[in-house]
């Protein structure tokens, strides 16, 4: 039985599926690909039980059948491959398959293939086409702020709604929360929904190879993303997200415009003295103009950074987690930001002050 | 559930003799029986991939296994088990960002289930001469819901505490009757609500969804003025409703024979309960809102502040609301009491201006409005165009700004109080049979 390929084309395959084939211990056909073939198609499936995926692929085959490839062998293996070599031909014997390039040429073990669970497909959805680009931008605003620990599940996902002519992406771990609003350039709208935090980077990495517009398809147990042969399929979260908007400080009393790069120079010094807490004090004074960053390390030493702002309000003091602060820059396109405090123990709004004005980060402050 | 549990224990030794260990470890390590029905038994399973799997695979081996040790029963379903999804990997990773402060997610501002706020409550709610019948009927309707005013219909002009009111009989049903399920909504949502299950052909569901409460509040029913279609639904809803005894309340800014555009079926069904009304708030019933609202936000005033403030807000409670919050916001400040100055600035700048109209500003604005001189309604002329003007001019200033008869004469031209009172009822009559004129007076008062 043999089955000849596009290098090019395995390679793409392998690039979106090879590292969602887990590490599974007790199950070993879990970290293989399944390659599911008869002579004009093979469709390649890789699962970690709370992922799935399925690229369905032309190729050329005398004959159909099933096998299942160790997807860190094949990954190295095929990566490696000039772009040259045209054609992959992989032979498949009693348990082992025989990979040739007009280059090299190589056997690899195969496991039964008898173990490899389906990937549930989604009968009844809500159907949502909208630009992967576009949905990449949303997750990767906001799925940073998500809980790590799944204690609370609907902490560790990101939750996307509708909200008017946006698709509205937030995530929070109740200590920052992340929100970032994308234009939905399709008038459908899609159903409120939370993505576990766990799959949000395979989500991520597909549509990025993608790109253009792809499908979306929400159930009650089930999201997939659907593009041209490609199949994502990821658990959603049964839950109900906090209704965050009533954390949003409605007003502040204290404010800093600042230049974004000013503000990450300025609190990567000081983190350099922080404590184990990595906590930063922010010393805002409007009269005086002075705004610096404070910290303190009864082992290391102490430092002061100042950072030159427009100043508005009342002078304040607070201390923040420099972690929960920095992570912010990554969505923060435009070159200055502002800072808005609203008073001892209440959170800090962050956001852009010019162009893009769609995304808004909360952080809390340290109690001590 | 011991049951269950027990039985299922059985069943999955079983199964491990019957599986590799390997599968057994993956598929059937986080399951469990969630509950048995009529012999079907409900598989809790972790996701939906153990789900298709177990089905695929191993249906009926664990069906003939579960008969094994229960004969009754006849079927085997898989539902997706959200417990189990959020026990996995616990305590794994602590936070090491202890000590910063958690924001108060679950603090619902408003409860979702219900929609109520819970800060409206009869505790907070300051009873006075205005309010009175409607504090009793809400009352009433408390300790009995469905039994006695059915459906409750509170009106009152903007800012007099209706949706505190009712929400307040919501929060306070649910509170002393927590069997009730009670649900609070704005006649908006009603109907986008509805607009949405019409679209998605999913008008059963809605009305299944309404169906489930004992007690629903519904605010500002005037915006369902000219909506007919919602107006029907509203009506089936009522009439389902009120069948079963259980409770309405209804909101509006005015009584339900006065809302234009609604249908004569709903009115009358509107009237069947009891309708009371918020009346004009008076000065005491001012000053003890301004006190309370004193107390909630822990500021003192004396009782000539208080006085200042009531008096000079007229008929809402929401701008005294907002006129305290800022009192308290410019003491807490500069740390110390406001002086009368201070507080009168305040209320200058935060409550809309009074209408100052003198005898002069009417004049011009009638004069205009027929296009005639201003000296002329001034003159001793008789001539017609003027005659009419003059007399709508003594008509409107003595039915809305209540002055003198003779004071109205001296002011305009020095004429007799006799023919001032000639002219006022003249035109209150004329107004009655001629609807033109009752047009124009409308339209004069709202340039005036």
């Amino acid at each position: 039985m043999k089955i000849e390929i596009q290098t090019q084309k395995l390679k793409e395959i392998m690039r979106k599926i090879e590292h969602i084939a887990g590490k599974h211990a007790t199950l070993p056909v879990l970290s293989c690909i399944l390659i599911e073939y008869n002579k004009n198609t093979a469709i390649f499936k890789a699962t970690n039980l709370d992922v799935g995926i399925e690229v369905v692929v032309p190729i050329k085959s005398e004959n159909s059948g099933l096998v299942a490839i160790p997807a860190h062998t094949l990954g190295a293996f095929i990566t490696q491959l000039p772009d040259q070599s045209s054609i992959v031909s992989l032979e498949i014997e009693a348990g082992n398959v025989k990979i040739t390039t007009p280059q090299s040429s190589g056997v690899i073990k195969t496991v039964s293939s008898e173990d490899f669970p389906t990937i549930p497909k989604i009968s009844e959805g809500k159907e949502v086409e909208i630009d992967a680009d576009i949905f990449v931008k949303g997750l990767k605003s906001v799925w940073y702020s998500s809980s790590v620990s799944s204690i609370k599940p609907e902490l560790s996902s990101v939750y996307i709604y509708n909200e008017g002519e946006y698709i509205v992406f937030a995530a929070t771990d109740s200590f920052r929360l992340a929100e970032k609003k994308v234009k939905s350039l399709k008038t459908t709208k899609i159903s409120d929904i939370l993505i576990p935090f766990r799959n949000i980077a395979d989500v991520i990495r597909l549509l990025e190879i993608v790109n253009g517009t792809i499908k979306i398809t929400i159930s009650k147990n089930l999201v997939s993303f659907e593009k041209d042969g490609t199949y994502l399929v990821s658990r959603v979260i049964d839950g109900v997200f906090p209704d965050y908007h009533q954390i949003i400080p409605k007003s502040f009393i204290t404010e800093a415009v600042i230049l974004k790069q000013d503000f990450i120079n300025a609190l990567k010094i000081s983190n350099i003295f922080s404590d184990k807490f990595n906590q930063v004090r922010l010393v805002i004074d409007p009269k005086k103009k002075i705004f610096n960053i404070q910290t303190k390390n009864s082992d290391i030493g102490e430092n002061k950074t100042l950072v030159s702002a427009a100043l508005t309000g009342e002078s304040i003091e607070v201390n923040f987690n420099y972690k929960y602060i920095a992570d912010c820059f990554q969505s923060i396109e435009a070159d200055s930001i502002s800072l808005q405090l609203s008073g001892l123990n209440k959170p800090m709004i962050i956001r852009p002050v010019s162009g893009d004005q769609t995304f808004l980060y909360i952080v809390m402050p340290m109690n001590r | 559930m011991n049951d269950y549990s027990q039985m299922w224990q059985t069943a999955l030794i079983e199964i491990e003799s019957a599986v590799s260990q390997a599968n057994f470890s993956t598929w059937f390590k986080e399951t469990r029986i969630v509950k048995e029905l009529d012999g079907v038994v409900y598989l809790g399973v972790p996701n939906s991939f153990t789900q298709e799997w177990l089905y695929k695979k191993f249906h009926n081996s664990i069906l003939r296994i579960l008969r094994q040790t229960n004969d009754q029963v006849r079927a085997l379903e898989y539902i997706i088990d959200k417990e189990n999804n959020s026990k996995k990997e616990e305590g794994k990773r602590k936070m090491v960002s202890a000590p910063t402060i958690s924001m108060p997610l679950h603090d619902f501002y408003i409860n979702k289930e219900d929609n109520l706020n819970p800060r409206y409550t009869f505790e907070s709610f300051v009873v006075g001469p205005f309010n009175e019948l409607a504090h009793a009927a809400s009352q009433t309707i408390v300790k009995a819901p469905g039994q006695t005013y059915n459906p409750l219909f509170i009106y009152g002009d903007p800012g007099r505490g209706k949706t505190h009111l009712i929400q307040a009989v919501g929060n306070k049903i649910k509170k002393d009757l927590p069997e009730k399920k009670v649900f609070y909504l704005t006649s908006e949502r009603f109907c986008t609500e509805f607009f949405a299950a019409l679209q998605e052909n999913k008008a059963n569901q809605f009305k299944e969804k309404y169906r489930r409460y004992d007690v629903v509040i519904m605010d500002d029913v005037q915006f369902f003025s000219g909506k007919e279609k919602f107006q029907e639904e509203l009506f089936h809803f009522f009439n389902t409703f009120k069948d079963t005894g259980r409770q309405l309340v209804f909101s509006s800014d005015r009584h339900p024979n006065v809302i234009p555009g609604l249908e004569e079926r709903l009115r009358s069904r509107f009237g069947t309960g009891m309708v009371v009304d918020l009346q004009e708030l008076d000065q005491e019933s001012r000053m003890a809102i301004v006190r309370a609202k004193c107390a909630s936000q822990n500021i003192t005033m004396s009782p000539e502040i208080v006085e200042i403030v009531s008096s000079s807000i007229e008929d809402n409670i929401r701008e005294i609301e907002g006129v305290v919050n800022i009192i308290a916001c410019q003491t807490q400040l500069k740390n110390r009491e406001l002086n009368v100055n201070e507080i009168k600035n305040i209320l200058k700048n935060n409550t809309r201006p009074k209408k100052m109209v003198s005898v002069k500003d009417v004049v011009r604005v009638v004069s205009d409005f027929y296009n005639i001189d201003e000296e002329s309604i001034y003159n001793k002329t008789r001539r017609k165009e003027v005659v009419r003007p003059r007399q709508m001019i003594m008509y409107l200033l003595r039915e809305d700004f209540g002055i003198s008869f003779p004071s109205i004469g001296e002011k305009l031209g020095g004429r007799d109080h006799t023919t001032v009172i000639h002219s006022y009822e003249k035109v209150r009559e004329e107004i009655k049979k001629n609807s033109l004129l009752a047009q124009e007076v409308s339209q004069l008062r709202s340039m005036i």
